[in-house]
């Protein structure tokens, strides 16, 4: 008897927790979404009326473009820099726990403390960058305050801050690489870019498309850097989906509207992750 | 020849992810007219930043908060991911795959869809500004009993074979048997359960309003986006500082764990 | 047996009930602003109100330190934990929680339009009035927003005092606009005001401006917008023009060191407040007073302002309304207003503020409040409308499209300000 409930005992932890914080949170965001609610007045039923703002709200589609433009910049530039640092790190070389743990350091602080850096690094008179900039002569650039540029420099701020993480990725996916290949390789002459196109890349694949969809979940779910850096301007151009939600749900109280943008967003989510993980299994 | 190349390039990436770090904690003990410098190497220390600090803002207050928070959600992780880990590998009961595809569909579920309704719910317990509102929530993480059940089923049946025959009970063979067994998987669902839960900014700016009840990342948020730092640079860099610091003393530790537990993340995938 | 039970029960019921009446040892609970002044004054207020009546107890706590305090009181109204009384109600607030029913509507009260009326000219009593006709706030405190000025840096390009018209203000800003260290970009002008589109920071530029351009006009009346026009259109205009000649930094210049005492930024748009910072961080020989927000040329009245105005409520909660009212008629008696003043630096909104003889000798010790007393008469506070921060945000995002970056024209940005502000009302 007591056998025969023991298993259930042991995940029930699980199954309440589920059904207060994964399931009704879910049932109850769609609800949500046909509703008007500010928290402190009674609730009303619109309807689709969320919905249809949704769709006209040019905020929310700039949101999404600007998701878009950070993964389109942060992804190929992580790709390139992690590679490059594993294939340097998989090296003979000296010192590699020290060169290691210094490109893991911007993973593990907290991205709080990583954007309160660069909004420095960026600023405009007293930024490094900028102070750079004008001792070789060139002109400075309004890192956040030039609509074009402040999504692409969080970007690169992003890049910094996760790229460690993808280096030691890389570096298992490299030291996978069974190391007859390239003796083989040598043995016929082949040059550092051959090996590295015809052996490397080949057996890195998956952990490639691993990376990219760990940084689009990553890139999805920007908040805190356009937050503190710069509130979402200039001109929107900063602005994420998630800080968006936030703004509209926990600014202006439209519990309503941001439940049916959490709700939207998600769906877009998952289905982009859904195909890329096909992507993922039908190349393998 | 090439090898020099290759500790250039090392070496001017090692400087890119170190230096600002190192201009941070260095400009916070500087005097205030070299704060803005980005120098390595004050003239002399300077504290004021830190006096200026902690009499703005209640960073003690916050560290403990903090502490409880994350301590409370490591251990809840551990114990309950280890329960559910436990029942899902090496007990056989009905329902059992559901539940573990249940598990494996939630960690697809993006965090966005439940925001708004978990902090509903928050709201209706009346958790808004207390330890509940910031633990509860997170006291159960997919990931970490998918990662106890694949470390659980690598020990021998034996060893828990033993255990029943010697009259332990299941919750003995779990936490005597089975946890002296599995310390890296202690370690890495710690490691990581520990550090996200220290990190996170976007649940504690939703369920907190009470200055005294803010968790460090949350108090350092407002205080550099808020108008309070006064413009203060180096006020902010300080509390930028203390709030790093934890972290990094940690990392400079248990280094090699925190690489392991952060990549396995990645490969679990 | 089962009667057995039931009387224990019953007993320990009437004992908790009793037990509960006397730990309750205050009548009322009253929050406050939580900055050091304001905690000072409510904490010497209450404290004299509960010597004279000692039956009536009140019990003062400073609104719980958090985001903001519009947050905080958000959050008490959803965990049904407000005080009696809250004294640091921002009125542009007012309209939502009224339309929610936890405000009290004092007009119902005995007495109460005789003490508003003694107390504000109509002009603030229909301001202060909800779209359903009842008053839920009482006018307590304002801080003008006007022009704070660096007297040397004025007088260096010719000027006695700040700029009355935009023509002035923009010659002005050409002849302060400066780079000191010739490295190609301007390093010091004629102001700063922020640049990101947080819709309060609206304060501090577009809406004194536009209250200044308009005679007081509001933004949304009876649920439509009502600012698309000249005014708007002329501020707009003006603004532009100083951000294209870079005589405001498009830069955040924030996070330095204080920009206008260290001489980067010759004036700014701000409130009292800035009085007690500059004596205490000012570099010496530094000389600046007060003047009122420029207008368009043409305008010859006097210059509204935005007053920032904070008001004070009774919520739901509250078992004894008119206890309450008796409490903040105290709080604010003439006697209380000249310790508050004193106390805080803040002006009390009340009609009479500088003519009354008994604030005549504060003025006479604080020169440079006389300005901001003078200014009282001409300034408002918000429309009531319970999606105001919305309005603010749509306002402040055009204005940034237009303003800031020049991207539209001004009479574009207000049509689509307009357009978009309506949106908000559509049921």
């Amino acid at each position: 008897m007591k056998k025969k409930y023991l298993p259930y005992f042991l995940v029930s932890p699980y199954l309440i927790h589920f059904a207060i914080f994964v399931a009704f949170p879910v049932g109850f965001s769609i609800y949500l979404t046909f509703n008007n609610w500010n928290i402190i007045a009674p609730m009303e039923f619109v309807g689709l009326a969320n919905y249809k703002r949704l769709f006209s709200d040019a905020t929310f589609w700039k949101s999404l473009l600007n998701t878009v433009i950070f993964l389109v910049i942060h992804i190929p530039l992580q790709i390139v820099i992690a590679l490059f640092l594993a294939e340097l790190l998989n090296q003979k070389i000296k010192f590699r726990g020290f060169f290691r743990a210094a490109f893991f350091l911007p993973v593990i602080v907290s991205g709080v403390v990583v954007t309160i850096l660069w909004q420095q690094l960026y600023g405009f008179d007293t930024g490094l960058f900028n102070r750079l900039l004008v001792k070789v002569g060139l002109g400075k650039i309004g890192w956040l305050t030039d609509p074009n540029i402040a999504m692409p420099a969080i970007a690169v701020m992003a890049t910094w801050k996760n790229v460690g993480l993808y280096v030691i990725l890389f570096l298992v996916g490299l030291q996978t690489v069974p190391p007859q290949y390239y003796e083989a390789a040598d043995l016929e002459g082949a040059t550092h870019f051959q090996k590295f196109f015809k052996i490397t890349l080949p057996v890195i694949n998956p952990t490639i498309f691993m990376v990219v969809v760990l940084s689009t979940i990553g890139g999805f779910s920007l908040f805190i850097e356009p937050y503190v850096m710069t509130g979402g301007g200039p001109l929107n151009s900063t602005i994420s989906a998630v800080l968006y939600i936030y703004k509209q749900g926990f600014f202006y109280y439209h519990m309503g509207y941001a439940a049916t943008l959490g709700f939207f967003f998600a769906m877009i989510i998952l289905a982009v992750v859904v195909i890329q993980k096909r992507l993922v299994e039908k190349d393998r | 020849m090439k090898r020099i190349f290759y500790y250039i390039f090392l070496f001017v990436g090692a400087i890119t992810f170190l230096y600002p770090f190192i201009w941070m904690i260095s400009a916070s003990i500087a005097p205030e007219n070299e704060i803005g410098n980005l120098i390595l190497f004050p003239s002399h220390l300077n504290f004021n930043s830190y006096k200026l600090m902690f009499e703005k803002i209640p960073i003690a207050r916050a560290f403990l908060n903090s502490m409880i928070v994350s301590s409370s959600i490591t251990i809840g992780v551990l114990v309950f991911g280890s329960m559910v880990g436990y029942a899902l590998s090496r007990l056989e009961f009905w329902g059992r795959d559901a539940i573990f595809y249940l598990i494996i569909f939630t960690m697809t579920l993006p965090f966005q869809i439940t925001l708004i309704p978990q902090y509903i719910l928050i709201v209706k317990f009346g958790w808004v500004d207390s330890y509940f509102g910031l633990i509860v929530p997170y006291l159960m993480n997919a990931l970490s009993i998918i990662m106890f059940r694949q470390y659980f089923k690598s020990i021998p049946q034996d060893l828990i074979d033993a255990a029943r025959i010697d009259g332990c009970g299941e919750m003995r063979i779990i936490f005597r048997i089975l946890w002296p067994n599995s310390i890296p998987a202690i370690i890495t669902v710690g490691i990581l359960t520990f550090m996200a839960s220290w990190n996170e900014v976007l649940w504690a700016l939703i369920v907190i309003r009470d200055e005294s009840m803010m968790t460090m990342p949350q108090l350092v948020t407002l205080f550099a986006v808020g108008g309070r730092a006064e413009s203060q640079l180096g006020v902010k860099l300080a509390a930028a500082t203390i709030l790093a610091l934890p972290i990094i003393i940690a990392y400079l530790f248990f280094q090699k764990y925190f690489i392991q537990s952060m990549a396995s993340t990645g490969l679990k995938e | 047996m089962k009667m057995k039970l039931l009387i224990p029960i019953i007993l320990l019921f009437i004992v908790s009930c009793d037990s509960e009446k006397s730990s309750r040892k205050v009548d009322m609970i009253y929050w406050s602003a939580n900055n050091t002044q304001e905690m000072e004054f409510a904490a010497k207020i209450v404290k004299d109100w509960n010597d004279k009546y000692p039956d009536n107890k009140v019990l003062f706590q400073p609104v719980p330190e958090g985001q903001s305090s519009e947050e905080v009181i958000l959050a008490a109204v959803v965990g049904e934990t407000t005080p009696d009384i809250y004294s640091n109600m921002w009125e542009g607030d007012v309209e939502a929680y009224a339309q929610a029913g936890v405000l009290i509507p004092l007009d119902t009260l005995n007495g109460f339009m005789d003490f508003l009326n003694e107390r504000c000219d109509s002009a603030t009593i229909k301001e202060v009035t909800s779209l359903d006709g009842h008053i839920y706030q009482i006018p307590w405190k304002i801080n003008p927003i006007i022009q704070l000025y660096n007297k040397k840096m004025f007088e260096e390009v010719g000027f006695d005092k700040a700029p009355r018209t935009y023509s002035e203000f923009l010659e002005a800003g050409k002849k302060i606009q400066k780079d000191s260290d010739g490295d190609g970009y301007v390093d010091r002008w004629i102001g700063y005001a922020e640049v990101t589109v947080t819709w309060w920071q609206r304060f501090f530029d577009f809406y004194p401006l536009y209250l200044a351009a308009s005679g007081g006009a509001p933004l949304v009346e009876k649920n439509k917008a009502v600012f698309n026009n000249d005014a708007a259109l002329k501020v707009f205009t003006f603004l532009r023009e100083v951000y294209k000649q870079k005589y405001f930094p498009k830069e955040r210049i924030s996070a330095r060191q204080d920009a206008f005492l260290s001489g980067a930024i010759a004036s700014r748009f701000t409130g009292p407040w800035e009085i007690a910072h500059a004596e205490k961080f000012k570099p010496k020989g530094f000389e600046y007073d007060f003047y009122p927000m420029p207008v368009p040329d043409d305008f010859d009245e006097p210059s509204y302002t935005y007053g920032d105005p904070k008001n004070i409520v009774i919520f739901n909660t509250c078992s004894n309304p008119s206890l309450a009212f008796k409490f903040i008629k105290y709080a604010l008696s003439e006697q209380s207003d000249l310790k508050f003043l004193e106390i805080t630096g803040q002006l009390p909104r009340r009609k009479d503020i500088d003519i009354n003889k008994k604030y005549e000798s504060y003025f006479e010790k604080n020169p440079k409040m006389k300005t901001f007393a003078a200014q009282a008469k001409y300034v408002r506070g918000t429309d009531q409308s319970p999606v105001l921060k919305e309005v603010f945000d749509l306002i402040s995002q055009e204005y940034e499209a237009c303003v800031i970056y020049g991207v539209k024209t001004p009479k574009q940005a207000l049509d689509d300000a307009e357009k978009a502000v309506n949106l908000l009302f559509i049921k």
